[in-house]
């Protein structure tokens, strides 16, 4: 997946609809107004439907800059 | 001596039977007395389950019910081999925790399909008049408090609970004439497996907070078991078409 998709996706996940609102590989998640506990099944629900991938919540424990979380589903995947 | 609240002599289907809510049903009620005829997916569970029953005349028959073409020839099984149905539990369901943005269509398919549909088609096929006790029958579904409060996360999870509630109502109307009588009980929150999947996709703060809201704690499987086995009961003679709150005193705020 491209990285742009990926970012796009998130933020489809967060509800950021603000077209405005930049999000990086280097913004840090856990400082998002919008990065809760129902947010992250959100996260964990796009990251299924797009790499068929299921990360249990609890990892997300390391999660912090979009880059940690695209490290987290696996680098291999993006382009 | 024989008490009120027994179940001796009664054959009761119960759904779920291989854990949680389900399992402590299948156990309570054969220490009461009854025959219990235990449905489940999981087999080995199951025996499990099985092997933990007081002495009677048991089945357990492993079966996944949303193959809906196959639940007619496992009540006739169960018929044929402990007798006719006089009590149904309906504990088979799934739990679902995930915001209104990410939900399918397709979800909300799967969790009606388990939580309600099923339990339906059980209860068309177990009120047969071939099948059912004619003096004497009660089913009762599972639904849960979340089928008249809301949370966040849950919009699947409440309205399929909620169909339970308002479609017992119309079935227990139905069935009254055939001396069946048809309730719903609503849990707070078990300890049980699924519900302790459920904490662990949870923060820990929002994890506190439910258990905080319970003002007796949370729940064990033997009260909801026993409240099953009241609703199961010659005690329960005149109750139908009605909820069972039992949930330590969650929505009671």
């Amino acid at each position: 997946m491209k990285k742009k998709e990926f970012v796009d996706e998130l933020k489809d996940a967060l509800e950021i609809e603000d077209e405005d609102q930049e999000i990086t590989l280097e913004t840090n998640l856990k400082e998002l107004e919008e990065y809760d506990s129902l947010s992250v099944l959100s996260i964990i629900a796009m990251i299924d439907k797009n790499f068929g991938k299921q990360i249990p919540s609890s990892d997300f424990v390391k999660v912090t800059t979009v880059s940690s979380l695209m490290e987290l589903i696996g680098k291999e995947h993006f382009d | 001596m024989d008490s009120i609240f027994d179940l001796k002599n009664k054959n009761i289907i119960v759904t779920g039977a291989s854990s949680g809510i389900g399992r402590q049903c299948a156990i309570t009620f054969s220490q009461l007395g009854a025959n219990v005829i235990l449905i489940a997916r999981n087999k080995e569970r199951l025996k499990d389950t099985f092997d933990k029953l007081e002495k009677g005349n048991h089945l357990i028959i492993s079966q996944d019910i949303t193959e809906y073409d196959k639940l007619e020839q496992i009540i006739k099984y169960s018929v044929e081999k402990i007798g006719r149905i006089s009590g149904f539990v309906y504990s088979a369901g799934i739990e679902m925790t995930l915001p209104l943005r990410s939900m399918q269509p397709s979800y909300y398919e799967k969790m009606f399909s388990i939580n309600v549909i099923t339990g339906f088609e059980l209860a068309k096929i177990i009120s047969k008049t071939k099948y059912i006790n004619k003096d004497w029958a009660s089913f009762v579904f599972i639904s849960s408090v979340m089928g008249i409060l809301g949370q966040p996360g849950k919009i699947a999870y409440c309205s399929s609970k909620g169909a339970l509630i308002s479609g017992i109502k119309a079935m227990a109307l139905e069935l009254a004439k055939k001396n069946i009588r048809v309730n719903c009980i609503l849990p707070g929150v078990v300890e049980t497996e699924m519900s302790n999947e459920m904490f662990q996709r949870l923060s820990e703060e929002s994890k506190k907070e439910i258990i905080d809201m319970h003002p007796l704690g949370l729940g064990k499987p033997e009260d909801i078991a026993d409240a099953c086995a009241f609703l199961l009961s010659n005690a329960s003679r005149w109750i139908t078409g009605t909820n069972l709150i039992v949930d330590g005193g969650y929505s009671a705020r």
